[in-house]
């Protein structure tokens, strides 16, 4: 009796209910789930999505179609009869039009007064001048004095084939068959300069140079006048052991054997396995000078013709690369006067890599010991601000089009920021292009720079490809694991308050 | 590995300096406990030529060689850390040759066993290359299963693209090396090189006499080229185009006068290449492509495929069974909560 009323008064454990269970607690801790979850989502949203910010697209596409070109002012002055000034100028700008392409991006405007600006080219026309000469923007230069029509036409278009040479040199393609001669622009080169032995063990070696006084008496004046465009960085080294990487061919030459380099053999010269040309501390490019010593066995060293016959010369080029002559005459001391023909060799290979023009054919003198006149500076100044322009105009172009055609690529802040920059400096180049080239190329060069910094730019990488069954693959396991008991539990805790609710309207009309 | 090492010593051979060689190579075969002639790479059973030799430059090794650094390699995005042998420094004139090879499938190609490269993925690198003027022309060739459907996105121009196989066929080996137990070269890239082997510096070949050369009895795939984005006939195209460094040089004049005169002669042009290579070995085994191994990834594969061939079908039923597990997950876990 009495253990039945105890059961009655305490009824037994239900084991699916745990003492502590309330329904607001289990609500709770369902809610915050939800919580962190929800949370959660605008982090993840954020994690996973790539940025992209808007680049300016109408600006770049603006620029496009702009056509380049750059003012030329010429004045001239006439101390020959036969050539008055009005005639000359209407012939010659009628020469020059003939002969310029609109996609050399140059006008030439002859105008009267020479105190206009600074910029402005002097040209004198003398009788009794032998050799036109040039002293920083002024051009002297012989004329006819006849006054037969020959010799005048002859005359002018002599003078017009000098000022189209002087001022807008004929892109190299034209004048040789090695377009790529010159390296392209960079901001910064390094410069290194080497003295190679091939084998100083074999006795025939230099050991020592005057490197740093030959460099600053020859190539220092160079290297500044063109410090406006580039930054040089100079570096040199003499190496002992440099082994070629094949043998060159025994000729005979003047009842002597001697060794030659065919063609071919110039073009693998460089054993760029075995030598250490340069130093590797930046990314600069490096134009490569190199003074080679032939070892005993190989000496002396000749370049051959096509016929297979040593020629004069001992120096030569390789296109964006740099220059290398072959010494066969030498002290194992290198001092200041052996040293001139070698550093004059390189300033010629220096000028010729970075496209400093000739002059033109017909002699002309350079006044004072300039290393290249202030003309050809100018012309090239002119065309380096052109590669400029359209380079980084092309690259803001095609980030623009990368960017709409390749969804995935971000553009983070400091590629928008570049592209900025680069936009805002070429718009400037554009602007004083025709009054200040030298503000025009300070822009146009920062332009490049910039564009192609963003272009470059190692948070651009369009992430991957993942085709759509990658992505169901990675989340599916992840998150359906945990959104179904999620669900599941919602679901029964509104039936299970359903029921309460339902249970309590049932209840409620009893108690009242 | 010997596939790569194999063009690697081609293209060198044909004059192409180290520095304008990439080098990625999974470089585990070499020096591996389980080679049994430590820190050599033969191409053939027969053991007379020693690819890993005295003279290889491997610019990106190990856990380098990752879809990413390649891509890298391609874009030219580095960090500015990154040395010039590493990158690759080409521009509107240079001929790019790609070489790539490993285990592959349907568009993609693994890389070291735990990432894999889309045929997408190499197409818009192609594509950014040619918008920042990277090079000229690429030369693009890949030795895997299925390689062909590798070059099939491609939309950039100047790009010549050939591979060893078509979709759903496998890229066999060339033979197996008794000695070491595993397969050493692959077939397609075996007749590659022995075609290239003909070739020197100043050969006359065209790219047509290589493919004239595929022979899908000898490869057992059928090779295919794609040059419809190549706008120069490739009978026309030499092979030393792209395998041969003719970088030329020209003589200066001798110097007489002091001043400012120079007068170069005779100057040709120059062609700067820069080749890459690819090897995404597998780090399992000492040498990549074994023939089991395939054959294991092509039933793999083939569900791949089957996915990727019937897309509608493959969202109803997908969708359907997503449904029905999460459905039954749920009448699971109901049933057990509802039960008192």
């Amino acid at each position: 009796m009495s253990e039945k009323q105890e059961t009655e008064t305490i009824p037994p454990k239900d084991p699916s209910k745990l003492t502590f269970e309330s329904a607001f607690t289990r609500r709770r801790i369902l809610a915050s789930y939800w919580l962190v979850i929800l949370l959660a989502v605008p982090l993840w949203w954020s994690y996973t999505s790539i940025s992209r910010l808007s680049l300016p697209e109408s600006r770049i596409q603006a620029l496009a179609g702009k056509q380049w070109h750059s003012d030329i002012r010429v004045h001239v002055k006439s101390n020959v009869k036969a050539h008055p000034v009005d005639a000359v100028v209407s012939d010659v700008a009628r020469l020059l039009k003939e002969d310029l392409k609109e996609s050399e991006g140059v006008s030439i405007q002859f105008v009267t007064d020479s105190k206009s600006s600074a910029d402005t080219y002097e040209v004198t026309l003398n009788t009794n001048v032998e050799r036109a000469s040039l002293r920083g923007r002024k051009l002297t230069i012989g004329m006819l004095p006849d006054d037969d029509a020959e010799s005048i036409e002859s005359s002018r278009l002599r003078l017009a084939s000098v000022l189209r040479h002087l001022l807008v040199p004929p892109p190299p393609a034209e004048r040789s068959n090695s377009p790529q001669r010159v390296v392209k622009y960079s901001p910064r080169y390094r410069v290194s300069f080497t003295l190679l032995n091939e084998d100083s063990a074999s006795g025939k070696a230099a050991y020592t140079w005057d490197m740093q006084q030959a460099f600053g008496a020859h190539l220092g004046p160079t290297i500044d006048r063109l410090s406006p465009l580039h930054n040089f960085t100079v570096e040199s080294q003499v190496q002992f052991h440099a082994p070629l990487a094949f043998s060159p061919k025994a000729v005979e030459h003047e009842g002597k054997i001697v060794h030659g380099l065919t063609h071919e053999d110039l073009t693998v010269f460089v054993n760029s396995a075995e030598w250490t040309l340069s130093s590797a501390v930046s990314n600069d490019p490096v134009l490569h000078f190199v003074a080679f010593i032939p070892s005993k066995e190989h000496d002396p060293l000749y370049i051959l013709d096509d016929e297979g016959h040593p020629t004069t010369s001992n120096a030569f080029i390789l296109p964006q690369w740099g220059g290398i002559i072959i010494l066969n005459q030498h002290q194992p001391h290198l001092n200041m006067f052996a040293l001139r023909p070698i550093f004059q060799t390189f300033k010629t290979q220096l000028l010729t890599l970075l496209g400093v023009a000739d002059l033109p054919p017909a002699g002309i003198q350079l006044d004072n010991n300039e290393p290249f006149s202030q003309w050809q500076f100018d012309a090239l100044m002119r065309r380096r601000t052109m590669e400029n322009v359209e380079e980084s105009r092309d690259t803001l172009l095609s980030i623009v089009k990368l960017v709409n055609q390749i969804q995935n690529m971000p553009v983070g802040k400091d590629v928008k920021g570049d592209v900025l920059g680069a936009l805002n400096a070429l718009e400037h180049a554009f602007e004083v292009g025709s009054s200040s080239p030298m503000k025009a190329f300070k822009y146009s060069a920062k332009a490049f720079i910039l564009s192609s910094k963003a272009f470059f730019n190692p948070g651009n990488l369009g992430m991957l490809y993942f085709p759509a069954e990658h992505k169901y693959a990675v989340y599916t396991p992840l998150f359906a694991s945990i959104a179904a008991p999620l669900v599941a539990a919602v679901v029964r805790e509104f039936l299970a308050w359903k029921k309460a609710r339902r249970e309590g309207l049932a209840e409620r009309p009893k108690t009242d | 590995m010997a596939n790569a090492l194999g063009m690697y010593r081609t293209v060198k051979r044909l004059g192409i300096p180290d520095s304008n060689i990439i080098l990625m190579l999974a470089d585990d075969a070499a020096c591996n406990s389980r080679n049994k002639f430590p820190g050599c790479v033969y191409p053939a059973a027969a053991r007379d030529l020693d690819l890993y030799g005295d003279n290889i430059e491997v610019d990106y090794r190990g856990y380098e060689v990752t879809v990413e650094n390649f891509i890298r390699v391609l874009t030219g995005r580095m960090d500015s850390s990154v040395p010039r042998s590493k990158r690759l420094l080409s521009d509107d004139r240079s001929n790019v040759f790609v070489y790539m090879t490993g285990h592959g499938g349907n568009e993609f190609l693994k890389f070291q066993d735990n990432e894999e490269i889309s045929a997408f993925d190499i197409a818009d690198a192609f594509e950014q290359m040619w918008q920042k003027k990277r090079y000229n022309e690429i030369f693009f060739m890949i030795d895997t299963c299925q390689a062909n459907t590798m070059y099939s996105k491609f939309y950039s121009p100047n790009i010549l693209a050939t591979g060893s196989s078509k979709l759903d066929e496998n890229s066999y080996s060339y033979e197996n090396d008794m000695d070491l137990g595993i397969s050493v070269i692959d077939r397609f890239t075996h007749y590659v090189l022995r075609f290239m082997e003909s070739v020197n510096k100043t050969s006359q070949a065209t790219m047509q006499d290589l493919f004239d050369m595929y022979d899908p009895d000898k490869f057992a795939s059928h090779a295919g080229v794609r040059s419809d984005l190549f706008n120069r006939p490739i009978d026309q195209t030499l092979i030393t185009d792209f395998f041969g460094g003719v970088s030329q040089a020209e003589v200066l004049a001798p110097e007489e006068e002091f001043y400012y005169s120079s007068t170069p002669e005779g100057g040709h042009q120059q062609e700067s290449e820069s080749f890459t290579h690819v090897d995404s070995a597998t780090t399992s085994g000492a040498v990549k492509s074994n023939n089991d191994e395939i054959h294991g990834y092509s039933d793999l594969l083939s569900v791949v495929q089957d996915l990727q061939r019937e897309p509608p079908k493959r969202d109803t039923t997908g969708l359907f069974r997503t449904w029905v597990s999460s459905g039954l997950m749920f009448a699971l876990v109901a049933w057990v909560s509802m039960r008192k």
